[in-house]
């Protein structure tokens, strides 16, 4: 057969040969049939039908060469990323989440967005406690043994940070999808209802807020409703399968679904029942939404029905005229996608999308429709509807409502400007 | 806080509470059996215990991590200071990031100004303009601040640094003492700028066809340089992943990247060029035992020595080329 193969090799042109040998032992027809027709030539070299590739004549490594895994090395360009000028340092910062590179609704833990204000605290889980005191019957510590040992809820939940393009509120600023809308991921979370720990406890007589505090340096600190404590809050240790990433809170956080992500507080080391709000730095100074009067709301605690186009968008965009896919995600706080629409005419005409896969309450939602592209320019926009009947608004409507200090909860329908090279770009329109 | 029980667990109600209510919620399952707040805010309602997991907290552990402040005053501890007893702790301890005036240095927070801003264009939400309790402002600078050691200062002066933030919003004067007692009489000029969240307050249409005039939609806003053949992926920044440039981010780039205080800046030859003739392992030494306004490693212990080598490796590698 080796014989056989150079054999044939040495009949070939010079150039043709060069490419021959180059690729090997690849049957000697296929390289007559690929060469000189115009790009096949290349095919030939990348193994491409109807020649085979190097990978698929050759043995890969073995099992636990990479005993936790990890993503292809062809796929290092899907990152978190940040936006160096929105912060002093790192420290206390924010990176964003590769939408455009991610399908489905879960987002994967290497990838969920980060925003911390004192770093990630190195937490050693053997000397981690949860303390819950305050209005309750027992206060108690406990550790994370003690909490797996009691009964395990899951849930997929959309967690996103309330400033998730706030950048935007003045115009259009931010020239990628990762940036527009990347402060949100969707994760499964595992761990016990908050609900069956302040049973355990038990509650006080005019108990009404419960007091999140986290391990790491800035002990951050969130006063939530007890209702919401009562409804669907889950204190977590496992998030997609496994146990939570130290970006996300391991050992253990809180997790608020359709709540502001700051609430959802990560490293928890507390919760202590009162009843009054305990007003911190970050229930007053941040997350709190200026309006055009001057005065603020508090306590804005829910993540309103949103929508974004994740393809095409400027990460992703179109190669020529024809048949697409156009994709998206949906999200309400408030519970389920219940329909999604799509314009590509800047909102004149809508089209309704179809939602696939799970549709689940508080959770990411996937919605696509496919479309003629006439290699014209056109205006994109989504605008998502949720099971209250509340649909998504458009910037006009937000800034006469609230004018453009508010900085967090910018919910409106983005519009991608396509350009008759294919390219997407970020714009507001009237 | 006075504890109604602090060790019954269980009592005839609660037995049949904990059973009744034993059960858990999967995703968007109805779960009657869970106990409501008005429920468990029944004088009668006991706690279930009925796992009984966990150690009982004593009042001593939990006194060491209660920090938390309340603008009713509850949570403060006994102690005080004068804004004249603050203006050095403050200038020693936090003028390096947030400006001798509260002006703020680079990025770093603004403390003070912003008065009758909120309406503007441009708002400065300070302590001072936008903050609505002064018990926020001691609670977050016990449990936050100096940034690189929070929980460090004591009491005495939390309050002094507490009131010299104050004196600097013109809300004290120089000479004033803030005490556990006197904090919640401070009226902070907008306190009542804020109202419970009344979303939504926006109402859009379900409209599907000719919902705006043809002709009539125009662009109001594009990115600056937003140039359809700019690829965002180039702009952006990869995380890194190198050990050394990761401790250098963690530990020692807010001095370092931006120069405070003097702190030389990786890169930048001429703040280099001296300190390289003393030699790598001099320069090791002096950072882990601190040298000016460097604390020792940087002023975060849990560093290993090894890590901060890393570091210093890393940055001196920036700053050969
Ligand atoms: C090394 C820099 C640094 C030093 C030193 C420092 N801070 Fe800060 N400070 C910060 C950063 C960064 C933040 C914002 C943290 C965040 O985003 O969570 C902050 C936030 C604050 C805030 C909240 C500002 C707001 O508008 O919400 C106050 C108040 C504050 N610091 C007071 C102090 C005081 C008092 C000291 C001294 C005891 C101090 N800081 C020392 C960096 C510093
Ligand atoms: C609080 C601010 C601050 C932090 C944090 C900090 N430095 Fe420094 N560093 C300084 C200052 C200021 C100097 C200049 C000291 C002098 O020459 O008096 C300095 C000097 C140095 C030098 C030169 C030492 C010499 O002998 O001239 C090195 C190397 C260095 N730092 C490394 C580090 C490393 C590594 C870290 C993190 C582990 C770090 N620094 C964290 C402020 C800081």
């Amino acid at each position: 057969m080796l014989r056989k193969v150079a054999a044939e090799g040495e009949k070939l042109p010079v150039e043709e040969r060069r490419k021959f040998l180059k690729n090997g032992l690849v049957l000697a027809g296929g390289v007559l049939a690929g060469a000189g027709i115009g790009g096949r030539t290349d095919a030939a070299e990348n193994g491409l039908p109807p020649n085979v590739p190097s990978w698929t004549r050759s043995l890969g490594p073995g099992v636990l060469s990479n005993p936790y895994g990890k993503p292809s090395r062809f796929e290092s360009h899907i990152v978190r990323r940040n936006v160096p000028w929105l912060t002093a340092d790192r420290i206390a910062s924010v990176s964003f989440t590769p939408l455009a590179e991610l399908d489905g609704i879960i987002t994967p833990s290497s990838l969920v967005f980060e925003r911390y204000h004192a770093g990630v605290p190195d937490i050693d889980p053997e000397q981690h406690r949860l303390m819950i005191h305050g209005m309750v019957g027992r206060p108690v510590i406990l550790t994370l043994d003690d909490l797996r040992r009691m009964p395990a809820t899951s849930m997929i939940r959309f967690l996103e940070c309330p400033a998730n393009g706030g950048m935007e509120w003045r115009g259009a600023q931010m020239d990628a999808l990762q940036f527009t809308h990347g402060m949100l991921s969707c994760c499964e979370w595992t761990g016990v209802l908050l609900s069956t720990l302040l049973q355990e406890v038990g509650l006080q007589k005019d108990a009404a807020w419960v007091l999140a505090e986290g391990a790491d340096g800035s002990h951050m600190s969130r006063s939530v409703p007890l209702e919401k404590a009562m409804d669907d809050a889950l204190v977590v240790y496992a998030q997609n399968g496994e146990p939570l990433r130290p970006e996300q809170g391991y050992p253990l956080r809180l997790i608020n679904p359709g709540w502001e992500g700051n609430t959802s507080v990560k490293w928890l080391r507390r919760l202590e029942v009162g009843d009054k709000a305990w007003y911190h730095r970050e229930e007053t100074s941040k997350y709190t939404d200026l309006l055009a009067d001057g005065r603020a709301r508090k306590f804005s605690f829910v993540q309103e029905c949103n929508s974004v186009i994740t393809f095409p968008c400027p990460e992703k965009p179109l190669r020529e005229k024809g048949r697409y896919e156009i994709r998206g995600l949906a999200w309400s706080g408030k519970g389920k996608i219940s329909r999604v629409d799509l314009s590509f005419d800047g909102g004149i005409n809508w089209r309704p999308a179809r939602l696939n896969g799970l549709v689940l309450s508080k959770a990411l939602t996937r919605f696509s429709l496919e479309w003629d592209w006439d290699g014209g320019p056109a205006l994109l926009q989504s605008r998502a509807v949720d099971e209250t009947g509340y649909v998504q608004p458009t910037y006009e409507q937000l800034r006469s409502a609230r004018g453009t200090s508010s900085i967090y909860h910018k919910n409106a329908i983005h519009t991608w400007r396509l350009h008759e090279d294919g390219k997407l770009t970020n714009v507001q329109i009237a | 806080m006075s504890r109604l029980l602090s060790t019954a667990r269980i009592s005839c109600t609660a037995m049949i509470f904990a059973v009744a209510s034993y059960g858990c919620v999967g995703d968007d399952q109805t779960d009657e059996s869970r106990a409501t707040v008005a429920e468990l805010n029944s004088p009668d309602i006991r706690p279930a215990g009925h796992y009984g997991y966990g150690l009982d907290a004593s009042p001593e552990e939990i006194a060491g991590w209660d920090i938390d402040i309340r603008p009713d005053g509850v949570g403060l501890p006994e102690g005080s200071g004068t804004a004249e007893g603050g203006e050095m702790l403050y200038e020693n301890q936090c003028a390096s990031c947030h400006g001798s005036f509260g002006e703020g240095v680079g990025r770093y927070p603004v403390l003070s100004g912003g008065e009758g801003s909120l309406t503007e264009a441009r708002p400065e939400k300070t302590v001072g303009s936008f903050w609505p309790y002064a018990s926020t402002l001691w609670d977050y600078i016990h449990r936050a601040m100096p940034y690189t050691e929070p929980e460090s200062l004591n009491d005495d002066e939390v309050y002094a640094i507490t009131a010299y933030v104050l004196y600097l919003n013109d809300l004290v004067d120089y000479d004033f003492e803030l005490t556990r007692h006197n904090l919640t009489g401070i009226e902070m000029p907008n306190r009542d700028g804020f109202y419970v969240d009344d979303r939504p307050d926006v109402n859009n249409e379900l409209c599907m066809q000719n919902c705006k005039e043809l002709g009539s939609v125009r662009i109001t806003s594009e990115p600056e340089a937003a140039e359809s053949d700019s690829d965002p992926a180039d702009k952006a920044v990869v995380v890194p992943t190198l050990a050394g440039e990761t401790v250098y981010q963690q530990a020692c780039a807010l001095c370092h990247a931006a120069g405070l205080a003097d702190a030389p800046v990786p890169g930048n030859n001429e703040d280099w060029s001296e300190r390289l003739t003393l030699g790598r392992n001099v320069m090791l030494e002096n950072v882990l035992s601190g040298k000016g306004a460097m604390p020792p490693q940087g002023g975060l212990a849990r560093f290993s020595d090894a890590d901060v080598a890393a570091a210093v490796d890393f940055m001196l590698s920036q700053s050969r080329n």
